[in-house]
């Protein structure tokens, strides 16, 4: 009241402040009513949340389901891959629909460090090459990335010698690149040369780790438009390695034997790969150290520009985390996210009518590893009384809402020599269990000590919460004991080659689609877990040079039965690839190969 | 002592600073536990490229060669190579700066004028539950973790009336503003608002007006308190004085006595406040500009140290450092000049 | 046994009038109620709590506050009551021990050097400055990053950060008494340097810094939570606010709104308790020129 007097008395001194208070208090009021109107509405929603997960959960077994019954017959490869593949229909130019010149594109990632095929050796990296340079051949979208799935890229047809030594491609005539030039073998050979050649400068890249130089002894030009490989061992997955993307054809004009690393304004001199795919990089600027914006254009000298790019104009914005990208997907801001997403995130967003998910095959997957060093994890027994107290199933469910498929073998779902081999461990099967620990003499009164170690800075996704549903697993046996322990994943790292860690959680994703990419995680030397089996790398060393398919998964199942039986590295589970779109996208393709293919996707404009 | 002598006594004074400032980062880093090398490898490393990586690293120098060799690029200006990506960490750090300033800046200007409008407006009613309530406004502000209140503006403002955005700094089907171009000559500052305006593209201005809004409103409200209870207890001072009396006494409107004679005063405080105020508002952009997506310096810290990237927390640490000694620096010769007793 | 005798002689009068001392000491008892009603929850949650809190799928994940669950469940099943009721003790383990630490450093380094003065004065507060200068999160990031993670660490990071604060404060006091006319007084008489350091000085340097230690308390609070955002609190498995935080930052969008709002309720009240102790004690102990 006393204030009100005031307000009568000076009237002048009234206005700004007085008016900026009641702007601050209207902002408040504001901002309560808006808390309690977005609160109740979501509620209502939320109720039908648990019914929702239960309905995806029955759609990602139904997937899984057709997966597993995905013809394992398959035609001697040796004979595909001595006549020239059927070469694709030359597709019919279909009428001119109306599609969106532009999309824009929300993630997280963020290139690590260059967009050169001699070093790049991160998800996003490798996509960017695919989508702006090319390879001899390419893995046909949707398939299973089987030895027949390859297609004709640069090359158009291919055949190999009987000791699967010698790869012979042939190359389409007229593919230009950006400075007019025409691509010839001699380009691929100075590629592949260059890439070997900069292993010693560039030993975290992808040819090192892929190991180019242990496969590849030498490559020939034997005609203006055929280069032939001469191999040092018979290699079965060649297709494989000449499909990834540091297989990728350089310009030499551009590309000195010398790293080419990101130079601001400049996108010409960023990449040496002079841009034969489906687009051309136009911008890429790179803000202390992650990107903030790269566009992609259509590339006129794309060997297949009559058709593809579908979308003109591809806008990539970076995000600094899920939750960001899951609220700029539903604000409209973006056209299409991808990764990463969490699960419960998708779920939502599975709910709202004006967007769309996509789901697709995973082939990351994530083991838990025992450092035999370290007692009592030397004896075979304690790790399987371990991996039987595992709950795949309820791990996840609880933390992945069902976007993750438990995993019993370290050869995922969907692609050749996989088993369920582990499930004769089981799931929370805690009799076998305390029985494998009495043999050692554990039991309730003297519990096992575990020490679980996760990583804590995101490398994984939700590893902190999988390592609590971990830790409550092996509890539940009743004689186990369990500490949990994290570390960056910089430490985490250290950690592992030191060898202190007892029990770890780790993960995988392809370089190239093939078992042989991940049935060596077994005994990997660089896991440092000292598990060493002769008997399990002659079986591996005998499954990549022969062709076989169903002699290769005999073999397969054998690492897998030893893997069992020893249980040095235990497989727990394996993705789900997903996307979230605006209702008008169509194209993505969410096949094995983990690649996300922007020349396949558009937007009708409505008519 | 004179203003010239202050001068240059505490610039001299900045140097040792710098130098301790950088020889414990130095240190530091190098105690973290983790070898950068091995996170350059995502998959298999063998022994002989994890050799040929820590040279390339020039991690296998011995210490003492590294820290003199580092010391003499920072002479020449060079800040060194960061360890991720091996790109200049100098044009690294001048990159994201300006995102960093930027929402220094606006942030700093809600906090400092909701603090000043609602600490006048509190002084002069002393004691009424006016008074109370800004004084609790600020101090709860205060209390509320940033990322919460941010991620809260998010929900309300960005999806559920869609008037802001939920990230980013600029519209993503737009190109960011570039600035002035006079020929040969390119101003550029990294602040879109500046470019934008430079550019003379009003509908960009406005676009980074939206952007900034949310994030500024956020860290700016969450630090108004501080400047809420300065301004008040400053005016409370100086309204009691004599001169405030007589000014009264002779018959002047209260609100020229207000903002003629008091306010000024006071304001100096303020000031010093606000130099002070920089290096926290440094310190919580990590989180807003982690809430917003927004792409500075308090993210890059952060990457850089979960990369182990020595050179560039280095280079970032001293950056810091030598950037707040200079707005400090700046706030005393100020204040200095301003009042003279505060000389030594 | 003449400091503790002093400081007490000195604290009691203060304490005894509080209440009678107006607004200024309603707001020191409501902040101190606050603090202590949180500090009791904290410690008898062990019996209240109708769940342990770490156990995971208790109930049905996401259930929003009900009957069972009056706050609701998280995205592991755990019951949030319960993890309200617990969440705390991390925070304020780290928060007082970092104001541990923080005396035990920096007040006798305060108090010598600029008692001292010289040379010693000069390199400490050179020291002091520099680390002040930097940005607080920042630099707590980086220590906890090297020290790993835990409530020892997470505390020894955020004494770093606060050293400064205390050193600035007792050092302002120190140089301010110093010149005061009954240390002169003292000095003439042939006291020796410590007993005036500790006899007089120090006495009258402790209600600042108990001021200081409350802004201390709550901000310590406030960077735990920040920490734990990314990724350097303590282990996964041991209830956190810090931790439901995060968790129910990114669950927020998908209107789960109960995971973030008790616990972020509990840390604002928290810091707000300790920050209304520290405004009432500063005026009480610097009062207001009345108008």
């Amino acid at each position: 009241m006393k204030l009100f007097g005031k307000l009568r008395r000076n009237r002048k001194a009234v206005t700004t402040v007085e008016s900026v208070i009641i702007v601050v208090l209207i902002i408040a009021i504001i901002l309560s009513a808006g808390t309690l109107y977005y609160v109740s509405t979501v509620t209502r929603q939320l109720a039908e949340l648990s019914t929702g997960i239960s309905k995806l959960s029955d759609s990602v077994s139904k997937l899984s389901g057709d997966l597993a019954t995905v013809s394992t017959t398959v035609e001697d490869i040796r004979e595909i891959l001595g006549r020239p593949p059927t070469t694709p229909p030359t597709p019919t130019p279909p009428p001119t629909p109306k599609y969106k010149e532009t999309l824009i594109i929300g993630t997280t990632d963020s290139v690590e460090k260059t967009i050169d095929p001699a070093q790049a050796y991160d998800w996003f990296g490798w996509h960017i090459l695919q989508q702006i340079a090319l390879t001899l051949v390419e893995v046909e979208p949707g398939s299973e990335a089987g030895p027949e799935d390859y297609f004709p890229a640069l090359a158009t047809d291919w055949s190999v010698s009987a000791d699967l030594k010698t790869w012979t491609f042939n190359l389409r005539k007229g593919v230009k690149f950006e400075d007019g030039r025409e691509v010839t073998a001699e380009d691929v050979k100075y590629s592949i040369d260059r890439a070997i050649a900069l292993i010693p400068e560039i030993p975290e890249g992808a040819p090192a780790g892929l190991g180019y130089d242990l496969v590849i002894d030498s490559v020939e030009v034997s005609d203006t438009y055929q280069v032939k490989f001469h191999l040092k061992i018979p290699f079965a997955a060649f297709l494989g390695f000449m499909g990834c993307r540091s297989s990728a054809i350089v310009n030499r004009d551009y590309a000195p034997i010398k790293e080419i690393e990101y130079t601001e304004g400049d996108v010409r001199a960023s990449t040496p790969v002079g841009f034969l795919g489906p687009y051309k990089l136009t911008m890429w600027v790179r803000i202390a150290g992650r990107d903030t914006e790269m566009r992609l254009e259509a590339n006129p000298n794309y060997w297949n520009a009559a058709v593809y790019p579908k979308t003109k104009n591809i806008v990539y914005k970076f995000y600094a985390d899920p939750t960001a990208l899951r609220l700029a997907i539903e604000a409209g801001d973006i056209d299409i996210a991808f990764r990463h997403l969490r699960s419960a995130d998708v779920i939502d967003l599975t709910k709202n009518p004006n967007l769309k998910v996509w789901w697709g095959v995973g082939a990351a997957i994530q083991y838990m590893i025992f450092q035999e060093k370290i007692e009592p994890f030397g004896d075979a027994r304690v790790r399987r009384a371990l991996a039987a107290a595992l709950d795949r199933p309820t791990l996840t469910s609880t933390v992945f809402l069902g976007l993750t498929e438990p995993l019993y073998s370290i050869i995922p779902k969907g692609m050749l020599g996989h088993t369920e081999a582990f499930k004769e461990l089981g799931d929370a099967n805690y009799e076998l269990t305390r029985n494998l620990l009495a043999e050692l003499g554990y039991n309730e009164d003297n519990k096992l000590q575990v020490e679980l170690w996760y990583e804590s800075s995101g490398h994984y996704p939700m590893s902190a919460e999988q390592a609590v549903v971990y830790k409550d697993s092996f509890e539940k046996s009743g004689v186990i004991t369990v500490t949990i322990k994290s570390a960056d994943w910089a430490s985490y790292k250290l950690n592992r080659d030191n060898e202190i860690m007892p029990v770890y959680v780790y993960g995988w994703y392809p370089d190239y689609v093939d078992p042989d990419n991940y049935a060596f995680l077994y005994w990997a030397a660089w896991l440092h877990h000292n598990y060493e089996n002769p008997d399990i790398v002659v079986l591996y060393d005998q499954a990549r040079a022969i062709t076989d398919p169903t002699e290769r998964a005999r073999l397969y199942a054998e690492i897998d039965k030893i893997a069992v039986r020893d249980s040095p590295v235990v497989p727990l589970w394996q993705g789900v690839a997903y996307a979230v779109t605006k209702p008008d996208v169509e194209g993505l393709v969410l096949d094995i190969t983990q690649d996300m293919r922007y020349w396949l996707v558009y937007a009708e404009i409505p008519a | 002592m004179g203003l010239r002598s202050y001068i240059v006594a505490r610039v001299l004074l900045t140097i040792p600073m710098i130098m301790l400032l950088l020889s414990i980062v130095f240190l530091v880093v190098r105690v973290l536990p983790g070898d950068p090398v091995l996170l350059h490898f995502e998959k298999r490393a063998t022994p002989e490229a994890m050799d040929a990586m820590r040279q390339k690293l020039g991690l296998d120098k011995p210490l003492p060669l590294q820290y003199f060799e580092y010391l003499a690029g920072l002479l020449r200006g060079d800040l060194g190579k960061s360890m991720q990506d091996f790109s200049s960490v100098g044009q690294q750090i001048f990159s994201a700066f300006p995102a960093t300033l930027e929402l220094t800046i606006y942030s700093m200007a809600v906090a400092v004028t909701l603090g000043i409008l609602l600490g006048v407006r509190a002084s002069r009613s002393y004691n009424s539950p006016l008074d109370h309530s800004i004084r609790a406004f600020g101090i709860i502000m205060y209390a509320i973790p940033i990322f919460f209140l941010g991620m809260i503006f998010q929900i309300i403002f960005g999806i559920g009336l869609r008037w802001f955005p939920t990230g980013l700094r600029m519209h993503p089907a737009m190109e960011p503003p570039y600035g002035l171009n006079l020929g040969s000559l390119h101003i550029s500052t990294g602040l879109y608002t500046v470019d934008s305006l430079l550019e003379g593209n009003i509908f960009k201005f406005l676009q980074a007006l939206r952007y900034l809004f949310l994030p500024s409103l956020t860290l700016g409200l969450v630090l108004c308190g501080v400047f809420i209870r300065l301004t008040r207890s400053n005016m409370l001072e100086t309204l009691g004085l004599d001169f405030v009396t007589a000014a009264r006494a002779r018959g002047l409107k209260e609100r020229a006595v207000v903002y003629g004679y008091a306010f000024r005063n006071a304001f100096l405080p303020v000031l010093t406040m606000m130099g002070l105020q920089f290096a926290v508002l440094l310190g919580g952009a990590i989180l807003t500009e982690t809430t917003f997506s927004w792409p500075g310096l308090g993210r890059y810290i952060v990457d850089r140290i979960n990369f182990r990237d020595y050179t560039a927390i280095q280079g970032a640490v001293v950056f810091f450092g030598l950037l707040v000694a200079l707005v400090s620096l700046v706030v005393d010769i100020l204040y200095a000049y301003l009042d003279p007793r505060i000389r030594l | 046994m003449e400091t503790r005798r002093t400081i007490l002689a000195s604290l009691l009068p203060a304490l005894a009038s509080l209440t009678k001392r107006g607004l200024a000491g309603w707001i020191t008892v409501i902040g101190s109620g606050m603090v202590i009603s949180i500090v009791l929850m904290t410690l008898l949650a062990p019996w209240i709590s109708p769940y342990d809190p770490s156990a995971i799928n208790v109930g049905p994940r996401f259930s929003p506050p009900n009957g069972q669950f009056p706050l609701g469940t998280n995205h592991l099943g755990q019951d949030m009551l319960s993890r309200v009721f617990s969440g705390g003790s991390i925070m304020l383990q780290v928060a007082a021990l970092s104001a541990a630490v923080c005396l035990v450093i920096g007040v006798p380094i305060g108090l010598l050097a600029s008692y001292a003065g010289g040379k010693l004065d000069k390199v400490c507060s050179l020291v002091m400055d520099s680390i002040y200068a930097f940005p607080a999160l920042v630099l707590a990031i980086a220590i906890a990053a090297i020290l790993g993670t835990g409530v020892v660490n997470m505390a020894l990071a955020i004494a770093v950060v606060y050293v400064p604060s205390y050193f600035r404060i007792v050092r302002s006091q120190v140089l301010t008494i110093k010149e005061l006319l009954y240390t002169e007084a003292a000095r003439a008489a042939g006291a020796k340097g410590r007993t005036i350091l500790l006899r007089y000085i120090l006495p009258n340097v402790v209600p600042s810094i108990v001021v200081v230690a409350t802004v201390n308390f709550a901000d310590a609070i406030l960077t735990a939570a920040g920490l734990t955002f990314v990724g350097l609190g303590v282990a996964k498995d041991i209830p956190d606010w810090g931790w439901d935080l995060t968790d129910g930052r990114a669950l927020l969008p998908s209107g789960a709104w109960w995971v973030i709002t008790f616990p972020g309720l509990m840390i604002v009240l928290l810091a707000l308790g300790f920050t209304l102790i520290g405004e009432g004690l500063s005026e009480l102990l610097n009062p207001r020129l009345e108008q």
